[in-house]
């Protein structure tokens, strides 16, 4: 007899939202329709005050996934190490169900520019990716996730589609995704790709939290904004995934023109209800 | 095609971001609904935005006090000036105040402003400590006591009525006209509990903290009073400070030599 091996993601946890400071009341005021929390890990990589008190509170009532925007993973600069040790003394703290950043640069020679930037899709950044990813997993003695960035422009030298190198990373680095539906919307837009044949190409087993967010339509191009509610094309698309992936984690993000919590509770409702359906109707058809 | 490798590429691309000559844009792909340099204009205004965003965030009251048109521009030539190098997005600003002291020479409000804008976010997430109570201090040797204080404090001297000038913004007043201070006063910011706090002082009680922060026992600081002002007002003078520095939460506890 054989065993099978261990999964290489947790299950689902259900579904989250992401902590914002203007929700802390409502989250530790009252029990809210909403499974776990996603915190931005830079935001509480400081010494002290309320945000960390704030964070010690919610910690107490929900469980918690680490994401950043900092770590830099495809920069020639290398691991910021100091970062890498911050990341790790947080998560301690926090215990987080995951730790995730971006499959993206932020800057090069010591600086940083603060966004997501793009990677050529060639196997010398893959190369550097998987190295990367490997050192940042040993630090922190656990599996990561990767995200999917938007992109608004694609590099002459990239000899790979996007969703390949996302596959072969994840494999390559034995590292898990983050996937962000409306991220691959976004670009599928910008860059005229199918958003399905990206969702259809990934690693079902390596897809371990789902993000959905807003955008802004500029017309001949489209932005990730986080600033509005989901798309019904994003939604069309998370339908595919829950086909695809079955029972994964998954969260709204929203940072700008933000609601009162109850709107992106109801928000959620349409998330649970659609991976509900997906989920009875593959259960039904087996 | 003769290619960057990726080191050679971030490096265009970062140049093209901070408006240095770049060669990046030969490196986009042509296609679909928009060309290259629309691609790439999308991450050069995407970089200010982000960061004029943050200085916006950060000096909330310098940035009412000098409208929309003055603080972009200054804080756009602050951008191009000092690109970030910080992995955190919420350290680029801290040289501002000193930026602007250069930009605005005969404005010192500016930057004073600034400067509490600037604290009072530092002072937010500052590093946490549980002040002392005036109960703690009733065994105290006082032969031997000096302070620890609260490791969000900070002084900074204020030339200008700038503290005015902020508490009316806050107040969404309009603010008085900016004047000079007619004596040397200091700017002391620090956190209690969540709040960060901040109030202007005179002269003695800066002398005072400065004394005690540069590790003098109370003893030492009433013995320095005593020698200007006599016992009896140098010990109700320092009996006024402590008990303001008690109440204002900014004590965190005693040091006592070794003996």
């Amino acid at each position: 007899m054989t065993r099978s091996p261990a999964p290489i993601r947790a299950p689902s946890p259900g579904f989250g939202l992401g902590l914002r400071p203007a929700h802390y009341p409502d989250f530790l005021g009252a029990p809210q329709r909403v499974d776990w929390l996603e915190i931005i890990s830079d935001n509480y990589l400081v010494p002290g005050g309320k945000p960390l008190a704030m964070l010690d509170a919610v910690l107490a009532r929900y469980p918690v996934a680490m994401h950043g925007v900092s770590l830099s993973i495809g920069s020639t600069d290398g691991i910021d190490r100091q970062y890498l040790a911050d990341l790790g003394k947080l998560a301690r703290r926090v215990q987080p169900l995951w730790i995730s950043d971006h499959l993206c640069w932020t800057g090069v020679g010591g600086h940083n520019a603060h966004d997501l930037l793009p990677l050529p899709y060639t196997e010398e950044a893959l190369r550097l990716v998987v190295d990367h990813v490997g050192q940042v997993q040993d630090a922190l003695g656990q599996r990561i996730l990767l995200e999917n960035v938007s992109s608004y422009l694609e590099y002459r030298s990239s000899d790979m589609r996007e969703w390949e190198f996302l596959r072969r990373v994840a494999e390559e680095a034995d590292c898990l995704l983050l996937l962000d539906v409306n991220n691959i919307y976004v670009s599928s837009i910008n860059h005229g790709f199918d958003a399905r044949e990206f969702l259809r190409y990934l690693p079902a087993h390596r897809v371990q939290q789902i993000h959905l967010a807003g955008h802004s339509d500029h017309g001949d191009y489209i932005v990730d904004t986080h600033d509005h509610p989901v798309a019904e094309p994003v939604w069309t698309l998370y339908r595919e995934a829950c086909r695809l992936f079955g029972e994964v984690a998954t969260m709204i993000e929203r940072d700008d023109n933000l609601p009162e919590l109850a709107e992106l509770v109801a928000e959620l409702d349409r998330a649970r209800t659609i991976a509900s359906e997906v989920q009875q109707a593959c259960a039904a058809a087996a | 095609m003769n290619r960057y490798d990726l080191a050679g590429l971030q490096a265009a691309f970062h140049d093209h971001l901070l408006d240095r000559p770049s060669t990046i844009a030969g490196e986009i792909a042509d296609g679909g609904r928009i060309d290259a340099a629309r691609r790439l204009h999308i991450y050069h205004h995407a970089y200010r935005a982000r960061l004029l965003d943050n200085l916006r965030d950060a000096y909330e009251k310098t940035w009412t006090y000098l409208g929309d048109d003055a603080f972009d521009a200054a804080a756009h030539a602050f951008v191009d000036a000092n690109p970030p190098a910080h992995r955190n997005l919420r350290w680029h600003g801290a040289g501002f105040p000193e930026w602007l002291a250069m930009r605005f020479p005969d404005d010192r409000d500016i930057a004073e402003l600034a400067l509490i804008d600037w604290q009072l976010r530092r002072a937010f997430d500052g590093p946490d400590a549980d002040p002392l109570t005036a109960g703690a201090l009733a065994t105290t040797d006082w032969d031997t006591a000096g302070f620890r204080f609260v490791p969000t404090l900070c002084l900074a001297p204020l030339h200008t009525n700038s503290t005015a000038i902020w508490h009316a913004l806050d107040q969404e007043q309009s603010p008085p006209a900016a004047q000079a201070l007619p004596a040397a006063a200091w700017l002391m910011i620090w956190r209690k509990a969540w709040q960060p706090h901040f109030r202007a002082i005179d002269a003695g009680e800066h002398a005072a903290l400065a004394q005690l922060l540069a590790g003098a026992t109370f003893a030492q600081l009433c013995a320095a009073l005593g020698t200007r002002l006599g016992d009896a007002a140098a010990a109700a003078q320092a009996g006024t400070w402590l008990g303001r520095w008690l109440q204002d939460g900014l004590i965190a506890g005693l040091t006592h030599p070794p003996r």
